[in-house]
């Protein structure tokens, strides 16, 4: 029997390592609270474990994988406000959108773009929760700027998320991370 | 392409993304004002409270000068939720002689279905903190600290209608 051409697209390694940054941002997401009552405030660690993994992991599609497996983590163990669907379209948004950018902007050790990939993805997450909202006729927005607010929270976090992620990836370099890795692979 | 080509392409993407939510919401607001008739009046967003079945005021982002912010930490996910108590709100909009103890609130959310009922009794005590919080998506969900709506899944998201029926 012959196995599919994209079987061996990711190794088994490359896999538990997707696997376990998926884990580890639903975790985050679960555990870590900021003192920040703004929209999109856990794009800080959310963007920045997921541009970790684009590194750690690289090789196109590694940030849809991470989206989707904690999208998965994330519906069965009942996170967010408005439903199964929507918390794994969402964490499967924000994966599918930094693979998006990354296509334009692939140097995620790069500050300016790795923050513009960290913006772009967060918000990914956020217009999949408007399309849903809009789709099942949900009220317009209570405040005339309440939309606006959470559009700019959303880039603005995710943003700051990136370059967290990109100052985490210069440090995992020099610490010799990345040549010790290439040895596993 | 050059790096400075790639951050402007992508800054004009995150920016026509953000022009589309906001125009097309801009847009349903309209619409919703229009096909609103009779109630007209209405501000896109705002919830209207009935009361007997008549629609005798709208919660009205105007009127947040006038509330005061509450806040708390909810038990099960160690969450703040900060916003407008259903108290203050239903005593700045309804006579006095409509809120008695055991007067009617359901808090309801068409699109999602959902609804919440309560008493002013419970709405009244202030250490069951039923409250307003403002959701990412801007639109306002009911939380609390009383039992039955103590998680995500009780709360009431995108609240678009309060009922008060006095027996």
């Amino acid at each position: 029997m012959t196995r599919p051409a994209w079987s061996g697209y990711f190794s088994t390694f490359q896999l538990i390592l997707l696997a376990l940054f998926s884990a580890l941002i639903v975790v985050a997401k679960i555990v870590l609270r900021t003192p920040l009552q703004l929209p999109g405030h856990t794009g800080i660690f959310w963007m920045a474990i997921m541009l970790v993994a684009t590194r750690v992991v690289p090789r196109r599609g590694a940030a849809s994988v991470v989206g989707v497996t904690s999208g998965i983590m994330a519906a069965f163990l009942g996170a967010g406000d408005f439903g199964a669907l929507n918390t794994f379209l969402s964490y499967t948004a924000v994966g599918v959108g930094v693979d998006l950018a990354m296509l334009l902007l692939p140097n995620m050790e790069n500050l300016p773009q790795a923050a513009l990939v960290g913006a772009l993805g967060h918000t990914g997450k956020f217009l999949v929760k408007w399309v849903i909202g809009v789709v099942a006729q949900a009220p317009v927005g209570f405040l005339a700027l309440g939309l606006a607010r959470s559009i700019a929270g959303y880039i603005v976090f995710g943003a700051l998320g990136g370059v967290l992620g990109a100052l985490t990836l210069l440090a995992l370099r020099r610490a010799g991370y990345f040549a010790y890795l290439a040895e596993k692979k | 392409m050059s790096q400075t080509k790639r951050l402007l392409i992508g800054i004009v993407i995150l920016g026509g993304l953000a022009g589309l939510v906001l125009s097309v919401e801009m847009w349903r607001g309209a619409a919703l004002a229009q096909s609103a008739g009779a109630e007209a009046t209405l501000t896109p967003g705002a919830v209207p409270i009935y009361l007997q079945g008549q629609r005798v005021a709208a919660f009205e982002p105007a009127d947040l000068e006038r509330l005061p912010l509450a806040n708390f930490v909810e038990p099960v996910e160690n969450k703040t939720q900060e916003g407008w108590l259903l108290y203050d709100v239903l005593r700045l909009y309804l006579p006095e002689e409509a809120l008695l103890a055991d007067t009617q609130v359901r808090v309801i959310s068409t699109s999602r279905g959902k609804s919440a009922e309560l008493t002013w009794g419970e709405i009244a005590d202030l250490k069951n903190m039923v409250m307003f919080d403002l959701s990412g998506r801007g639109t306002l969900k009911l939380v609390s600290l009383l039992d039955r709506l103590a998680t995500r899944d009780q709360w009431v998201q995108d609240t678009d209608r309060i009922e008060v029926n006095v027996p």
